[in-house]
């Protein structure tokens, strides 16, 4: 998934701060997004996403802190570049589908005539079914999900910021919604922000991931460099025939739980995989061996849990 | 990156301004609101025309036997710009009955004036002095007195009027195309500043203002508004206007050398229009921000509804008391100059200083108030849940 070529991160976010009424929202948020990679922002409700993302779009001010695009400070003109999908979805409910797209980018600068036919193609991109001169609120709620999206897209942005982008699409929504972000991000080289819940998801799609958790971000990477900062060494054996703790004599091994008819083994620096498996094969017959590669929702709650 | 894209929002208000004309103008309530509107206008002009129409008192006079006093009395009227009709009985009879039956007014019998129930004093005023001057006439033909010489005593040199306070020639006529002024102005300050207030939050009940807000900068957004829906509002006044004016000269409910007054006076109203609605539009949309659904609005905006109310009430007084110490005041403050001070200028009550004054206080306080209005506005437009206080509004756009 990851793109071979090495890209320099465009959009940085150094040290957010921002309070609500004596209540800390951002407690120093940092972190950077290359050109042309998608990065996962994953946290609970109320962990500080939103805040970061509307103060990265300038719709809040941070108390302190600066947002840096291409090493300058976000200002106006450059914002006008930004395409956003807000948490909080809503567009003019009287208003038709393609005369509101084209309002948006216009609001944005771009011309008339270009607006006009980004709309047409966009609405055809995202499959977004009925009549692109109906009203907003005829239509299906699935389908003002798209058209929202298309409202992030129809300036041709230069960066991508989307708030629970993927909330209530269906299966097929979702696979539209993860292919324009594709592109976007491989053919356009467009920087790519969305926060998830769904964490299979930003497995799946995301470059890197950014975890945040009460106004801190407490993790980034890659998702190879999260297991392998945070993960704990953890293998699972499965020998049906033995029910007792056989793998007690090797130093540096202990039990991490169960799963299945099968152990999961938590190893130390010291402990050798091979001997546990030979340990294991003198016990009886072996059915699964192998390394736990710990999923991101696991390397999230593990995170969260400190 | 694309150089046909405009690199700032300063022009942007324009294209806000031009999608909330343009919605307002296709919504059922303006089609409705401009309908009522020429309609009160035509009454209130048809109902002045009318009475135009039948402005001076007309008398019919009956009289038995000698018809000289009668006669004379007829001249005297004309003079007066009374008209009166002759009728005249063989006998004092005949006379009762059309007193009876309603068809003359008086019924001149020797020294009597009879009427049914009353005499016109008017016409009893007319009608003694055509029998004095019938006297004065038998006197000076006993006396010899040459033709001239009455001639001489009858018409003296004119008078030359003079008057202490100089008031306009036509002051009802101002006073009823001030009242008109008046009506429009109010109505038209009221609705379209409620307009804006419900734009408001209407952007924030659909919480399209985010998406907004992304794009342009809140003075944007709120200077579009404004813009737009004044212009529709003066565009409906406009139009409004030209057919008052143009059935008020059809139906001469104005003379036509009133033309030029009611001219000026329809400049007032715009002048003003636009001044006041600055004004008050932007407290509306300042309110609007507070609350998030439509129900709320009526709430926020009873301070300024009832500004605008009382500045109405004051400037309907003006019409008679145009000098009085209210009256004056309220013609200089903001919140109320742009109802009372044209009421002022059109009966010819306002000293050129005021003017200028009024109009200096009214802009200077719109300009200062637009910053304040546009921070409450910017602070308050993004919070979607439940009524924002002023001061977290204030501070929450810090």
């Amino acid at each position: 998934m990851r793109s071979p070529i090495l890209s320099e991160p465009v959009l940085r976010l150094i040290d957010l701060h921002r309070t609500f009424d004596g209540v800390v929202a951002l407690d120093g948020v940092s972190f950077e997004v290359p050109e042309g990679r998608i990065v996962g922002f994953v946290g609970r409700n109320g962990s500080g996403k939103t805040t970061t993302m509307r103060i990265t779009l300038g719709v809040l001010q941070a108390d302190a802190g600066t947002v840096l695009w291409r090493d300058r400070p976000v200002d106006e003109v450059s914002r006008r570049r930004f395409g956003y999908m807000p948490e909080e979805r809503g567009l003019y409910p009287k208003m038709r589908v393609h005369e509101q797209l084209v309002y948006l980018a216009r609001l944005r600068g771009t011309p008339k005539d270009v607006a006009r036919s980004r709309a047409t193609e966009l609405l055809e991109e995202l499959e977004v079914i009925g009549d692109p001169g109906a009203r907003m609120e005829t239509l299906s709620l699935g389908n003002q999900q798209r058209v929202q999206l298309a409202a992030a897209l129809v300036h041709r942005p230069d960066v991508l910021v989307l708030d629970e982008p993927f909330s209530g699409l269906d299966p097929v929504g979702v696979d539209v919604l993860a292919g324009v972000l594709g592109r976007e991000a491989r053919e356009r080289g467009v920087p790519v922000v969305f926060s998830s819940h769904q964490l299979e998801l930003v497995e799946r799609l995301c470059d890197e991931v950014v975890l945040i958790d009460h106004g801190r971000v407490v993790a980034r990477g890659t998702i190879e460099e999260l297991r392998a900062m945070r993960a704990r060494n953890l293998w699972r054996v499965a020998v049906p025939s033995v029910h007792d703790a056989w793998w007690d004599v090797v130093p540096g091994v202990t039990l991490a739980g169960r799963d299945d008819g099968a152990v999961v083994l938590e190893l130390d620096g010291a402990a050798d995989p091979q001997r546990l498996l030979d340990l294991a094969r003198a016990e009886g017959d072996v059915v699964d061996f192998g390394p736990v590669r710990p999923t991101l929702s696991e390397l999230f709650r593990e995170v969260i849990a400190e | 990156m694309r150089p046909e894209q405009a690199p700032t929002d300063r022009g942007a208000w324009r294209l806000v301004a031009r999608r909330d004309f343009w919605v307002r103008l296709r919504e059922r309530s303006f089609l409705v609101s401009t309908l009522i509107n020429i309609a009160v206008i035509s009454i209130l002009v048809l109902a002045r025309a009318s009475h135009v129409a039948t402005a001076g008192p007309s008398f019919d006079l009956g009289y038995v036997g000698s018809p000289a006093v009668a006669q004379g009395t007829v001249e005297l009227a004309e003079r007066a710009n009374v008209e009166l009709t002759l009728h005249g009985f063989p006998d004092i009879d005949s006379a009762d009955a059309a007193l009876r039956n309603g068809s003359v007014d008086a019924v001149l019998n020797g020294n009597e004036l009879r009427g049914f129930e009353g005499v016109n004093g008017t016409l009893a005023d007319l009608v003694q002095a055509s029998a004095r001057n019938l006297a004065v006439t038998k006197l000076l033909d006993a006396h010899g007195v040459s033709q001239q010489e009455r001639d001489a005593a009858n018409n003296p040199e004119p008078l030359t009027v003079d008057v202490l306070h100089q008031t306009s020639a036509h002051r009802s006529e101002n006073g009823v195309i001030a009242f008109v002024a008046v009506l429009l102005l109010y109505g038209q300050l009221f609705g379209y500043g409620i307009w804006v207030a419900s734009g408001v939050i209407e952007e924030k009940a659909s919480r399209v203002v985010e998406m907004l807000l992304s794009a342009i900068r809140a003075r944007q957004l709120l200077l579009g508004k404004i813009v737009g829906i004044g212009v529709l509002g003066l565009a409906q006044l406009l139009v409004i206007s030209g057919f008052a004016l143009t059935l008020a000269l059809a139906t001469k409910a104005i003379p036509i050398d009133l033309f030029q007054t009611a001219l000026g006076t329809i400049g007032l109203v715009i002048g003003w229009f636009i001044l006041g609605f600055a004004f008050y539009a932007t407290l509306f949309a300042a309110a609007g921000s507070l609350v998030t659904r439509m129900e709320e609005l009526q709430n926020v905006i009873v301070p300024i509804n009832l500004t605008i109310l009382v500045s109405f009430f004051i400037s309907i007084g003006a019409l008679q008391d145009p000098n009085g110490r209210l009256q004056v005041i309220a013609s200089l403050l903001p919140t109320s100059s742009a109802l009372a001070m044209p009421v002022r200028i059109v009966v010819g009550a306002a000293p050129g200083w005021q003017i200028a004054l009024s109009l200096l206080i009214l802009i200077g306080s719109t300009v200062l108030l637009v910053p304040f209005a546009a921070r409450l506005y910017s602070g308050a437009v993004l919070r979607t849940r439940g009524r924002v206080k002023i001061r977290e509004a204030w501070r929450s756009a810090a």
